[in-house]
């Protein structure tokens, strides 16, 4: 039973498209990226998810059911921008936000303090929003979006401001709530966190999808045909027929071959040449290689320059 | 209706424990009363006292009015008299310019028996208030000189010249003071003024700043715009009434101790109908500010806006006086019909004559139907503007919102 169910939708505003023909599909305990330059249409997308606008045409289903508002008790959703009360205490503004989410005041008490302290910001819980650091905020209005434990989390940018200790840390959190069976989806800009999160993206560019799938599944799509080889001694394997192009930079060698199987057969060329290998590494595309390729396509190579927002 | 209720209480709360709440609780009402009281002091007590000189050629009615000038009711003169001769007006001019004389009076009268006509050279043309001095005093001088040549005794004279007294009865007997009763009406006109304009643009700013804070965005992932903009309205309105209530009986408390000897009595009719009123006129400013604050992303763009809000008070300002001063004429029955003007003109002529009953209900009918418009506009401007940052939107764009389903 999928949890998120979009079935190409559209959106225009005046005269700018902002989504145009997107469908995709997240499945429980899945962490999904979405991901796209700026003004690609991701928060757009989001906030069609929560209803927060209307898709011109096109279907959203949530939990396998046409869009209700009463859906969104089970979904939880941190904005881009800290969206915070500035004058309130923080106490008092997780207990409103849970209240607004469906949970009764004690329940939204206790959970408010549990997870504060599951935070690490106890010593915040009296203090007004403003008196905080910027990180704590963050860590608030992440704690507003999970209070009411739903089923569905969206993230926009989550980790934005956060420093490495407390970026880890929601990202930890994340991994435990995913292992619940919850489904997550965020969109950033930052590859490396992708790569290492998320089970299942969706590159947008523009209000079009460019792609979509497991991680797996879009890694595939890309040659590993790159290799990176620390050696020491005689460097002839070089010249190895399904090498297409390598550059030596005195004892590191960065080569490219004509297909992945290749990869063996230049190993075991240099094996047999005498050839000390210290280590030898079949390169993955990065995402974030993956990434720029696809944007620039779609932008058309020229313009892409300044557009590109990786 | 849990969330609009959760939204007001939330606002509600955060409010009244401002500091802002409390200083202006306390110091509006203070300001309000003592401006009041200061005004009636000073002009109950501030007697003309300018230095002027007479220039006659005729003795008795230029000491008759020196004497009524130094030593009358209402003034307190110098006052020189001067005979005529050539080049004596010059001189008094040089004394105006040195700023030592406040002007002067010239006195043509050749003989005792002839009507005499009278000039009066003033420093600043605009000081009506010695000018005025002076022609009452010029009429009780004459007055008693003309009652002295047809024989009347002094005795008789005084009895004649005796101001008349009107008691102002009210009904059944009661002893009114129409004095109050004005002062009254302007006290809650004022206040109706303030508090609808106040707490107006509190809906306004309090959108701007939940715009500005994005906390929209997490507002709006569980409630609907709709539930938003209701909770808001009741939380700031409940906040507004709060503030009156607790003026109100502060007035009250003040009028049981002091305000016997005052006279100055708020009835509990006058009480109802203001907060109707003020219900209504605050509903309909506010969903209006609504509608301003949805558009704009910032206080300085609300300025610029804030004229729609202001022009329609300061038009009820301008028709104060004219419907305190007849309450029932043709012009005051127009505009208290006026929806936008209702709030505050309606309740002033219930404060000062009880209109007629249609009058009331169909003023209360127009204000409900309006409002309601403009909720509906609001409402959708509130929709779509909140969700858009950046550019101020012009009218085309505002007209395609209200187009969005």
């Amino acid at each position: 039973m999928p949890i998120v169910e979009l079935q190409n939708i559209r959106k225009v505003y005046d005269t700018k498209v902002a989504v145009e023909g997107l469908s995709l599909t997240i499945e429980p305990g899945t962490m999904f990226g979405l991901l796209g330059p700026n003004g690609s249409g991701k928060t757009s997308s989001i906030r069609m998810m929560i209803g927060m606008t209307v898709p011109d045409s096109g279907s959203v289903q949530l939990f396998n059911k046409p869009f209700a508002r009463t859906l969104l008790d089970k979904v939880g959703y941190l904005p881009e921008e800290r969206g915070l009360y500035k004058k309130m205490k923080v106490l008092d503004q997780l207990i409103f936000l849970g209240q607004l989410h469906g949970l009764g005041e004690s329940t939204a008490r206790s959970r408010s303090l549990a997870w504060c302290e599951r935070m690490e910001i106890t010593e915040a819980i009296g203090k007004k929003t403003e008196e905080l650091s910027k990180g704590m905020q963050q860590k608030i209005q992440f704690i507003a979006a999970l209070l009411h434990e739903p089923d569905l989390i969206i993230m926009d940018e989550p980790f934005s401001g956060l420093d490495p200790v407390n970026a880890t840390l929601l990202m930890d959190t994340l991994v435990a709530l995913r292992a619940e069976g919850k489904a997550i989806l965020f969109s950033t800009h930052r590859m490396d966190q992708v790569e290492k999160l998320c089970d299942a993206i969706a590159l947008i560019s523009r209000g079009h999808l460019l792609l979509s799938g497991s991680m797996r599944e879009i890694k595939s799509q890309y040659p590993r045909n790159r290799l990176q080889v620390v050696f020491t001694g005689d460097d002839s394997f070089l010249s190895h027929p399904g090498i297409v192009e390598a550059k030596n930079y005195s004892g590191i060698a960065e080569i490219k071959l004509h297909t992945e199987a290749d990869a063996q057969l230049v190993l075991a060329n240099a094996i047999s040449r005498g050839t000390v290998i210290n280590r030898f590494e079949v390169i993955e595309p990065t995402l974030e290689e993956i990434f720029i390729e696809n944007v620039r396509a779609s932008f058309g190579d020229a313009e892409a320059g300044g557009r590109v927002d990786a | 209706m849990r969330n609009i209720w959760l939204i007001a209480k939330r606002e509600y709360t955060e409010r009244v424990h401002t500091k802002g709440f409390i200083i202006a609780t306390v110091l509006i009402p203070t300001l309000m009363g003592g401006g009041i009281f200061g005004m009636e002091t000073l002009t109950s007590h501030s007697k003309s006292a300018s230095h002027i000189a007479i220039v006659a050629s005729q003795m008795q009615p230029a000491a008759d009015l020196k004497q009524d000038l130094e030593a009358g009711k209402d003034t307190k003169m110098m006052v020189d008299v001067v005979a005529p001769a050539p080049g004596v007006t010059a001189t008094l001019d040089k004394q105006i310019d040195s700023k030592t004389l406040d002007g002067y009076l010239v006195i043509h009268q050749s003989s005792p028996s002839q009507q005499a006509t009278f000039d009066f050279t003033p420093r600043s043309s605009a000081d009506a208030a010695t000018s005025n001095a002076i022609k009452d005093s010029l009429h009780n001088v004459l007055d008693r000189e003309y009652l002295a040549q047809h024989g009347a005794t002094a005795s008789e004279i005084e009895t004649f010249m005796q101001p008349v007294t009107v008691n102002i009865i009210g009904k059944g007997g009661r002893p009114g003071n129409s004095k109050a009763s004005f002062l009254v009406a302007y006290v809650l006109f004022f206040l109706m003024y303030m508090v609808v304009l106040m707490y107006g643009m509190n809906v306004a700013r309090s959108i701007i700043e939940e715009k500005t804070s994005r906390v929209f965005e997490v507002l709006l992932a569980t409630i609907k715009p709709e539930e938003l903009l209701a909770g808001k309205i009741l939380g700031v309105g409940a906040v507004g009434l709060t503030q009156v209530a607790i003026w109100m009986v502060a007035a009250a408390l003040f009028a049981a101790r002091a305000g016997a000897m005052s006279g100055i009595s708020v009835s509990p009719v006058q009480a109802i109908f203001f907060i109707i009123y003020f219900g209504l006129g605050y509903t309909l400013y506010s969903s209006v500010a609504a509608a301003l604050g949805a558009m704009t992303n910032s206080e300085q763009e609300l300025q610029q806006l804030n004229m729609f809000l202001m022009m329609p008070l300061f038009f009820c300002m301008l028709m104060l006086v004219p419907v305190i001063n007849a309450p029932n004429s043709m012009l005051s029955r127009i505009v208290s019909q006026i929806p936008f003007c209702g709030p505050l003109l309606m309740n002033l002529r219930i404060s000062i004559s009880m209109p007629q009953p249609w009058e009331i209900g169909l003023s209360i009918a127009l204000i409900l139907v309006t409002m309601l418009a403009i909720l509906w506009v609001s409402s959708r401007i509130y929709r779509v503007g909140i969700l858009m940052y950046g550019k101020k939107p012009n009218l085309p764009e505002i007209m395609r919102w209200l187009k969005y389903s």
